[in-house]
């Protein structure tokens, strides 16, 4: 390929951000500074991850994108010795991350690479069910550590307990240790998360890879269909919701929970009521864990779970309600959706000539199917549960210092500070109550927050260019492969991209769900919008969860910022039959409400075919 | 004999493959089609026993028998002249009131059923013993009078010198009763192929589709790039629609058979000729053919404008895909020793960008 992205050193600044890099760690951030690694910043393809990221990021919310850069990289490099490919280097440029595999350069050491990965990823495949049933146990071990903390002020005077106990150390040290315990909790989640996941990557490209030898055309969503589990847990919150719609119908409090009334006033009538507050327990057994699912996809501290806000629930049980009212089924067919998986790989498997390449099928298939339970699950033990339960967590601190009056607002202002200066706040305020002084925050970081939002803003008004640097010739690590999709074609297009000052009427994303339908856009940026969506409207989203569950049954088809085959809208997409485009990036923010779009749920392709008046 | 045997005419949904003695193969063929669910132009036969019943009722059977015995050798000057006069006394002869009146009754039914008025049909021979090429189709025919006269002249192509020849070199008699097809003409609002594989690399998982305004042999000469389709065999999922320039469509002229250029109007030419729905519909008809004869299929297509979805998918010819089902199937894997072994070896491919 003989077109280069533009240099990663050369992206222009934004004016009115100058000094944005301390928003952010220092490496993360382009420089010539050492010529050597600067050489290899130029060399290297850098795409700006939009799956993960359609807005920029909260300096504190980079928590989660520094955890798995950690994480997937030492699995790929240190643990698995996957033969061709080290980790995933991580950037960040204007507010936006960019990313870039690196690879092995030298044969002679792949090659060496190769029999140390067959001991150590075969030794997991071949032990999968036992090391996936002890991970959950890790996994559920490390949330249940998480819910147990609480963060509460510093006390005026230390309780006499902690005299006449002798417990020799005070609630200052406690705070900041418990601050430390809960980042700590935070980046061993993640490292459990990429436990399994590399090598579930591994296993999809091995099955995508031998199916397009045998056939070449076989696009990635049908192998999916093949392999895909059906029942995974994400689908469990929706599942818990039909199940309280219906016991509310048996049981005969429908009425109450149909009042369009707020989830608190709603939940106290249903306290007064015998029978009501039978369905509240049943409610609250619903809500830890399945509640925890979040509206978003959990990776900004902006989505919020349904237990943060129980309107949103309490919405899709009373839209349940009135569907299954109607005599209409709900629910996912999960047998025949099984059977249909059966069906369309058995027809592939027929349509195989020779015994070597159905050999070579079956193989591919198999190691497919064992990790996709995990591939399908472990998204809501970590970004959901762990996710929703950690950024209640850090509101708690940030209501510690807004009560300090180090910020003025906990749920907006503690994000513009990196998990580091929250630490180094911590410690101005325990040091000066210890102390009985004034301490520094209260005149330093309010001013510095409200410049920080107002970059935070003109990074939001920017639209960041799909790649930067040289591509290569080949990329080897799998992640990119299957997760990001980055082939030869993503490539081109994002070289060709629009012209400066182009009206953009084209927005290339991934195919979700077969099919091409045309529709009035409804952009909706929360879950609570909903009620604005009318029948036979696009849905046009950030992401969607199984808290949008309701729109599915009304909607055209469906876009989204966020997301690859094996997403939830892709999937509840391909359930329904609607034509669905998911990772364009940046729909949400080119598309308008009311604006005509025709999808192409083969191609990916999106056309605004006429603005809305 | 049998009912259907003594029958002047049969509609197409009324027989099958094993009725080839009374109605012709071709005609056998299309019931044969019907049957196993694949989308034929509606339309009937008329049986080999008309045929003969028309040449015994108006004497002709008789008078040839007479005349051949003073043939003597054949030789192609023999032939020319036993031709000649079986051809002129064929067409010149009326066809006796029972037959004619069958023939007709159907024809009306046909016009009813298809909703076109006076249909347009074509009258296709159809003979017990394939002799291919040697016999006439006749395009386009509409109205009682023509029906009529047409099917004479299609029974009388059974004398043609070389099918006359044919016939005697192979040892058959003179004498040859055929059947006669009369199936609506598709009114072709768009014509194609369907392949059930790929034909470029032969992925046998799907199936490709060409299609363009028109009559089918703009696509099939190659005059116009067609709207390109590919379809999953197995999810019926459209994977690839690359639309083509489609300038001209071939048309019948007005109220005649031959057939003209014209050019496809603007707004046709840079959207999809088929709708969603037909081209899903064509991909489960080709999969259907497919499984029926067992092997991949080379199959054309028009779909009729005087048709409502799905009625208006017609079949027009299948035949056996010839490039890939000839090759030798080879793995086009490698041989690995188990499956992690085939892990590394994906993993060292990657994805090669070019």
């Amino acid at each position: 390929m003989a077109k280069t992205f533009m240099d990663p050193h050369d992206v222009p600044k934004i004016p009115g951000t100058e000094g944005w890099e301390k928003l952010y760690p220092y490496q993360y951030i382009f420089s010539k500074e050492d010529p050597e690694r600067a050489k290899f910043e130029s060399s290297q393809i850098w795409f700006y991850d939009g799956l993960h990221y359609p807005e920029p990021h909260y300096p504190f919310d980079l928590i989660w994108d520094e955890a798995w850069s950690l994480a997937l990289s030492q699995y790929n490099t240190r643990h698995y010795i996957i033969p061709p490919a080290l980790g995933i280097d991580h950037r960040i440029v204007n507010g936006y991350v960019y990313i870039s595999p690196v690879g092995v350069p030298d044969p002679e050491e792949v090659k060496r690479r190769v029999p140390l990965f067959m001991e150590r990823a075969g030794y997991y495949f071949q032990n999968w069910d036992r090391l996936y049933e002890n991970w959950k146990k890790k996994m559920t071990a490390t949330i249940d550590k998480l819910e147990a903390m609480t963060f509460t002020d510093l006390p005026e005077i230390e309780d006499i307990s902690v005299i006449k106990d002798g417990i020799g150390k005070g609630s200052g040290y406690e705070l900041l240790r418990k601050y430390d315990e809960l980042i700590d909790l935070g980046l061993l989640c993640w490292q459990y998360h990429f436990e399994f996941l590399n090598l579930c990557y591994a296993a999809q490209v091995t099955f995508f890879g031998t199916a397009n030898q045998i056939f070449p055309d076989v696009p990635i969503s049908t192998l999916v269909k093949m392999s895909a589990g059906f029942d995974p847990i994400l689908f469990k919150p929706d599942s818990e919701l039909i199940r309280l719609a219906k016991l509310a119908i048996e049981v005969g409090v429908e009425d109450i929970v149909l009042k369009p009334l707020k989830a608190d006033e709603l939940m106290k009538e249903l306290e007064k009521h015998p029978v009501g507050k039978e369905w509240l327990k049943e409610l609250e057994k619903a809500r830890y864990p399945w509640f925890h699912i979040s509206t978003g996809t959990g990776w900004y501290h902006t989505h919020i779970s349904w237990n943060d806000n129980l309107n949103v629930p309490f919405d899709n049980i009373r839209t349940n309600i009135k569907v299954l009212k109607a005599g209409k089924e709900l629910g996912r067919p999960t047998a025949k959706l099984l059977k249909e998986r059966d069906r369309i790989a058995d027809e592939y498997r027929k349509l195989i000539k020779t015994d070597a390449d159905r050999e070579a099928f079956d193989q591919g298939l198999a190691v497919a199917r064992l990790v996709l339970p995990h591939a399908e699950d472990h998204n809501f033990y970590v970004e959901h549960w762990f996710h929703s339960l950690f950024w209640g967590k850090v509101r708690q601190v940030g209501q510690i210092l807004q009560n300090a009056g180090f910020i003025e607002n906990a749920d907006e202002d503690i994000w513009f500070l990196k998990r580091d200066e929250i630490k180094q706040a911590l410690w101005d305020h325990v040091t000066a109550w210890a102390t009985g002084v004034r301490a520094r925050g209260p005149s330093y970081w309010p001013k510095e927050i409200a410049w920080r939002k107002g970059v935070y803003e003109k990074f939001k008004q920017w639209t960041p260019p799909p790649a930067l640097g040289v591509p290569p010739d080949v990329v080897t690590e799998p992640f990119t492969i299957v997760l990001w999709g980055v082939t030869s074609e993503s490539l081109q297009k994002w070289l060709a991209g629009p012209a400066e000052g182009e009206v953009q009427n084209e927005i290339k994303g991934s195919a979700g769900s077969s099919g091409i339908v045309e529709g009035r856009a409804r952009v909706l940026k929360t879950v609570d919008q909903l009620a604005d969506l009318q029948e036979g409207e696009i849905l046009v989203a950030t992401t969607t969860s199984p808290s949008w569950a309701p729109a599915f049954v009304k909607i055209a088809g469906a876009v989204t910022d966020v997301g690859g085959p094996m997403c939830h809208a892709a999937i509840v997409c391909r359930e329904y039959g609607l034509p669905t485009v998911v990772g364009t990036g940046k729909g949400t923010q080119l598309i308008k409400t009311g604006d005509l779009l025709r999808i192409d749920g083969d191609t990916g392709l999106v056309k605004i075919l006429e603005r809305a008046k | 004999m049998t009912e259907k045997e003594k029958r002047f005419t049969l509609w197409y949904d009324e027989m099958d493959g094993g009725d080839f003695p009374f109605v012709g193969k071709k005609n056998a063929n299309l019931g044969e089609m019907i049957k196993a669910g694949i989308p034929v132009s509606p339309g009937y036969a008329i049986t080999i026993y008309a045929n003969d019943k028309f040449l015994v009722d108006t004497g002709i059977k008789a008078e040839l028998e007479k005349q051949l015995t003073e043939l003597g050798q054949v030789t192609y000057e023999s032939a020319k002249e036993a031709s000649e006069l079986a051809i002129r006394l064929i067409e010149n002869a009326k066809v006796p009131a029972d037959i004619e009146a069958d023939i007709l009754a159907n024809y009306r039914k046909l016009c009813e059923r298809t909703k076109t008025g006076v249909c347009p049909v074509a009258v296709r021979s159809s003979g017990a013993v394939s002799m291919p090429g040697q016999m006439e189709t006749y395009l386009n025919i509409r109205g009682e009078k023509d029906l009529i006269d047409y099917v004479k002249k299609c029974w009388a192509s059974a004398y043609n010198v070389e099918a006359i020849m044919y016939r005697m070199n192979k040892g058959m008699p003179f004498l040859f009763n055929i059947g006669v097809g009369i199936p609506k003409m598709v009114n072709s609002r768009v014509s194609g192929i369907i392949f059930t594989i790929n034909p470029v690399n032969g992925d046998l998982s799907k199936i490709s589709i060409d299609a363009s305004c028109g009559l089918g042999e703009a696509v099939v000469s190659g005059m116009v790039t067609p709207d390109t389709y590919l379809v999953d065999k197995v999810t019926f999922d459209t994977i690839k629609t690359t639309i083509g320039s489609k300038e001209t469509q071939c048309v019948y002229r007005e109220n005649g058979s031959d057939i003209i250029q014209t050019e496809v109007p603007d707004e046709m030419r840079c959207v999809s000729c088929l709708t969603p729905q037909e081209l899903k519909e064509l991909a489960r008809v080709g999969k259907l053919i497919e499984n029926y004869y067992g092997k991949p299929y080379d199959i054309e297509f028009g779909i009729d404008a005087d048709f409502h979805f799905p009625e208006n998918i017609i079949i027009l010819q299948v035949r056996p895909e010839s490039v890939w089902s000839k090759k030798e199937a080879a793995p086009k894997t490698e041989q690995k020793k188990d499956a992690m072994d085939r892990m590394v070896s994906q993993l060292l491919c990657g994805v090669r960008i070019k």
